[in-house]
């Protein structure tokens, strides 16, 4: 919300300026974005002139020749381009070395052969409005050299506050005034708006069938009105606030909705039928062309103000096109109600309009501010549109008696931390509207809806000391803080995976399309939970490679979403250097977690069909080349599995004396059988004195037959007891020799 | 009866589709594309002989199907063929690393900037004596909204900002619901912090991605205070930013929390004295914090009376922002090296 500090300041009296006002609202009430400021930045040189003379320039038809009286000496000779008035006109001038909003510093000018002495202003020259068809007519008054500031809101400073979406009541000028004035010991003015004098006494007949969706409806009837233009100052506030000047009559609804906090509507009555309202709920299917010119499709849930046979307007979001005030208007229903908050919500979110109506309706506002809003939009229609105020009918219900909440005293200080005096708290409630009663405070009506419970009450007390609190830590009994198991493994593998030269990665969960679909995504690539790491992985490697980058190595730790209920957390990794590189690197993540990959081949789409093995946690491979171009070694485990196998604690073995005593054999063997099937049958074979077997190499050459190839192993014999010869391994040589031969046929080669 | 008349396009086009499909090799299928849609083809020659404006349509619409059908098929038979190839590039996947092929010694990779921030929001805590949770993502309504007392009209809960995946199910829009999961998990006193991806049904633009990340802490025990959150959040700025940062609240509105409030630290960049970076303020918004509300407690069965408690959250990538100077989130999900390898 924008609120010009000139309107603020004339509900609250304080000694203080915007930029503390600012402060005071951002710690205590509602955050503050910042104070804008219109107009220019001097006002030296400003002022009110009358003119004495307008004649047409004899050089230029276009152009008037004025004297104007500024006050002080002789007229000053004023050359203006606007027709709009003549001699006798109040009217406002820049005089040589004022400097306008746009930076321009005016001078003494020649205007075909005539010394113009300043300016006369339009709205747009000082930032008032974007009028720029006439210059700016005063009412008659202000004496001529009269500081201009003094005759039209001149320089602005606009607040633009945002409160959180409990403070409906600080949707409003007089509600910030009120914090404002609670906060920096300031003066509140009285509710503003007085009733006029009723000239009439009409029958106004409103009917509300629907009083848990309208609890209250104040409507007034107004004849004669004539529409017209708004006074500048009130075309200032509302500029300033943000809000189009429209008419007399619509400003002063959109006026009293930002003064007060309770939106109004105004009705050409003469277009109600019979000039009767009813409050109702729509009927499904039931069509209304709102003030936007959009003609929209209703449902049951839709409140609907009608007149006894058709629907006039969106009950609290927005009126009907036919039944809205235009130039030809001469009798006006005035709406001030209250609306319930969910229903306003429910039909703006599902219409998709929101307005300033809305937004505070769908926040609760008081109901018993229906009527001191009638009250001072009745005053400002009599004044500003010649209104005579000829009916007035109030509907409602039981409204909601102000509730009574308890506080203890005590319960704030144990909450804040900090001593509160008991009449301190009593004066910081008092100020902002809570009244005293035994054993607690009854809530204003303002802050129905918000503070219900001791809680809240707290708070109104805590908001205003927060600077006063001090830094404590909570006193503990116990203190039991530590990483998990999984947190543990989940840093290792983020750590080796570093080591190895992966960069960590976060690609979105969402991708195009996997297990999980969202019913309504924000696009097309962000539409499903994704199934998979490596895709999404696949992804940020093809942006790196189109920008050049080299050596790319990625990773990333995540959740996936392979159905509903399950959100496991894998590993994924990809880095140029095809199968050997993610063999390598799984090597090092099971290693680092005292595991065994323990691989066999595998078969994955996505993946290389000669170059594809699986762990018991995941897989690893080849990247498919269809996928991306060059060699891509890819690996995706599943990080729980991982964990929950990781973690076993070493056992402490004696370390030998004695040397180890290695053997290397070579076998030929079928191609298809794996070089960790012949391994685990070595260990198996080999008994107790065997320390250690690794592969060591892989040879194909002439002398072997088509389909086998010959593996090397090397085996590490030990004792703790002394250093082993050839002849006290040789049963074991000879036995792991007979079970390669009965099981997999493999020869020794000599 | 002239000779376009002689060439029926629906017959041909069955014919050469037939011949296109069972091509087994591309030889064969180059065979049937040059016999069909080739330049002396019947097919051609009857176009280019072709007067009326109906027959042409039909030839023309005959030769573009199977045209497509021979390069679907091409690329059926090319994949194959890859396949094939592949297959005899087969390796012996149990061998190790170095048997399979040359391994390229690399520098050292980086971590993620965002989890730099989580590491440290993990260690700070853990001096603390808190526990650190990760939950579930996709979160039930009860947990992600109704638990955690926010109204029927927050806007939180409508459609438009939350990724609902049907009426009962949510994609967790702050990690808050881990509340009421340690909560109704074990007896209280509880210090735990959760760390995780939350959602936001947001546009993307250079502020905001709809995938963020977020920690939230939770402490639950007799005597609770403000004090305790405010000193609380001191530690954990001066352990994230610095020892010299101070930290400030300004009063908020949270549906969990009562009294709730925003915490502010003081810039960095200025240290106080007001820069652009803070707005000219001296403080920088990081995040929400407040009391937890008694409705909170009721709603897992503790008595607010005897026990109180605080939380606050707060995001990864903009604390990581804050930290290293990266003006929007892009970076954070565009995984370009140059950007990871900065943070070393």
């Amino acid at each position: 919300m924008r609120v010009p500090f000139s309107w603020l300041r004339e509900y609250v009296a304080v000694d203080a300026d915007a930029e503390r006002i600012a402060e005071a609202l951002s710690i205590s009430a509602a955050e503050v974005n910042g104070i804008e400021r219109r107009g220019p930045s001097d006002t030296a040189g400003f002022v009110v002139g009358r003119v004495l003379e307008a004649d047409k320039h004899p050089a230029a038809d276009r152009l008037q020749l004025c004297r104007v009286d500024v006050g002080a000496g002789e007229p000053a000779q004023i050359v203006c381009g606007a027709w709009n008035f003549g001699a006798g006109a109040t009217v406002a001038v820049a005089l040589p070395g004022a400097t306008l909003p746009n930076g321009l510093t005016l001078g003494r000018r020649e205007l075909r052969g005539a010394t113009s002495e300043g300016m006369i202003l339009a709205e747009d020259e000082i930032e008032l409005g974007t009028d720029h068809s006439g210059i700016i007519v005063l009412a008659d008054g202000p004496a001529p050299g009269s500081p201009l500031a003094d005759a039209l809101p001149l320089v602005e400073e606009v607040l633009d506050v945002e409160p959180t979406g409990n403070r409906v009541d600080l949707l409003s000028v007089y509600g910030l005034a009120r914090e404002v004035a609670a906060l920096l010991d300031g003066e509140l003015a009285p509710l503003p708006g007085m009733d006029p004098a009723r000239a009439g006494d009409e029958p106004l007949e409103i009917r509300i069938q629907d009083p848990a969706g309208c609890p209250r409806y104040v409507g007034r009837l107004f004849r004669d009105v004539t529409i017209g233009e708004s006074p500048l100052w009130l075309k200032a506030r509302l500029r300033d606030a943000g809000v189009r000047s429209i008419s007399n009559v619509v400003d002063v609804t959109n006026y009293v909705m930002l003064a007060l906090g309770n939106p109004l509507h105004a009705f050409d009555f003469d277009t109600l039928e019979d000039g009767r309202v009813v409050v109702r709920r729509a009927t499904k299917g039931e069509r209304l062309r709102t003030l936007d010119g959009v003609d929209r499709e209703l449902t049951e849930e839709d409140l609907l103000i009608a007149d006894p046979s058709r629907s006039v307007a969106l009950a609290g979001i927005m009126g009907g096109e036919e039944t809205e005030v235009s130039e030809r208007t001469t009798t006006v229903l005035l709406e001030a109600a209250n609306f319930e908050p969910v229903g306003i919500l429910r039909s703006s979110e599902r219409l998709g309009l929101r307005t300033q109506g809305s937004n505070r309706w769908e926040k609760g506002v008081d109901p018993y501010l229906a009527e001191p809003a009638a009250t001072l939009a009745t005053q400002l229609l009599v004044e500003l549109a010649g209104a005579r105020w000829t009916g007035a009918a109030d509907v409602h219900g039981e409204l909601p008696e102000p509730a009574v909440v308890p506080l203890r005293p005590t319960r704030t200080n144990e909450i804040l931390g900090l001593d509160v005096p008991a009449e301190r708290q009593a004066d910081i409630l008092g100020r902002v509207g809570f009244v005293a009663v035994d054993g607690g405070y009854r809530v204003p009506t303002w802050r129905a809806r918000d503070v219900t419970r001791e809680i809240d009450l707290v708070e109104e007390v805590a908001r205003f000391e927060l600077s006063e609190i001090p830094f404590t830590l909570p006193r503990r009994e116990a203190m039991f803080g530590r990483l998990n198991r999984w947190q543990r493994v989940r840093r290792v593998v983020e750590d080796v995976l570093v080591g190895c030269g992966y960069s960590e990665a976060y690609t979105p969960s969402l991708v195009s399309s996997g297990a999980i679909v969202l019913p309504e995504p924000i696009s097309g690539e962000l539409a499903a939970l994704r199934g998979s790491l490596l895709p999404s992985l696949v992804d940020a490697v093809r942006a790196n490679v189109a920008v050049d980058v080299e050596s790319v190595a990625l990773f990333e730790i995540a959740r996936i979403y392979p159905e509903a209920g399950r959100e496991p957390w894998h590993v994924g990794g990809i880095a140029d250097g095809g199968l050997a590189q993610a063999r390598w690197v799984v090597e090092q993540i099971y290693g680092t977690l005292g595991l065994e990959p323990g691989l066999e081949r595998a078969a994955e789409s996505f993946l290389h069909p000669g170059k594809a093995a699986r762990t018991p946690h995941g897989v690893l491979g080849e990247l498919h080349p269809a996928q991306l171009e060059g060699a891509w070694g890819v690996f995706e485990l599943d990080l729980d599995a991982l964990a929950a196998a990781a973690g076993a604690t070493p056992r402490y073995e004696e370390v030998s004396p004695y040397p180890d005593l290695r053997q290397d054999l070579a076998f030929v063997v079928d191609e298809d059988v794996p070089a960790a099937a012949l391994l685990a049958a070595i260990r198996t074979a080999a008994g107790e004195l065997l320390r250690e077997a690794t592969v060591f190499d892989e040879y194909r050459g002439p002398q072997m037959s088509e389909g086998k190839r010959s593996l090397a192993f090397r085996l590490a014999f030990g004792s703790p007891e002394r250093t082993l010869t050839d002849e006290d391994v040789a049963p074991a040589r000879a036995a792991v020799v007979d079970e390669l031969r009965q099981r997999f046929g493999a020869e020794l080669r000599g | 009866m002239d000779t376009v008349a002689a060439v029926n396009p629906d017959d041909l086009q069955q014919e050469a589709l037939a011949a296109v499909a069972g091509a087994q090799t591309l030889d064969e299928l180059d065979e049937a594309r040059v016999r069909y849609v080739g330049r002396r083809s019947d097919l051609k020659l009857a176009l280019r002989e072709v007067r009326d404006r109906e027959s042409g349509m039909a030839l023309n619409a005959a030769r573009e199907a199977i045209e497509a059908a021979v390069s679907a098929r091409q690329e059926e038979l090319e994949r194959a063929e890859l396949e094939q190839r592949l297959t005899t590039e087969r390796v012996d996947v149990t061998l190790p690393a170095e048997l399979l092929g040359e391994v390229r010694v690399r520098p050292r990779g980086t971590l993620h900037p965002t989890t730099l921030i989580r590491r440290d929001v993990e260690d700070a805590f853990i001096g603390l004596g808190y526990e650190i949770r990760e939950d579930r993502e996709i979160e039930t309504v009860e947990y992600n909204f109704d638990k955690l007392a926010f109204p029927a009209w927050h806007p939180a809960r409508s459609p438009g900002d939350t990724f609902y995946l049907d009426p009962g199910h949510v994609l967790r829009t702050e990690t808050s619901p881990s509340q009421i999961h340690v909560l109704e998990e074990k007896p209280p006193p509880i210090y735990m912090v959760s760390i995780g991806r939350v959602y936001r049904r947001d546009a993307i633009t250079p502020t905001r991605f709809p995938i963020f990340h977020q920690f939230e802490g939770l402490a639950i025990d007799r005597g609770i205070t403000m004090a305790d959150l405010k000193g609380t959040l001191l530690h954990v700025m001066r352990a994230l930013f610095g020892d010299e940062r101070e930290v400030r609240f300004r009063t908020h509105y949270f549906p969990f929390t009562e009294p709730s409030m925003e915490p502010d630290v003081s810039c960095g960049v200025c240290g106080g004295g007001g820069c652009p970076t803070c707005k000219w303020s001296g403080w920088i918004e990081i995040g929400g914090s407040g009391m937890v509300d008694p409705q909170v407690l009721v709603n897992v069965g503790l008595d607010p009376d005897e026990w109180g408690g605080f939380a606050f959250g707060l995001g990864l990538e903009r604390a990581a922002q804050l930290l290293y100077d990266i003006p929007t989130i892009r970076p954070f999900w565009e995984d370009d090296l140059r950007f990871l390898r900065q943070f070393r």
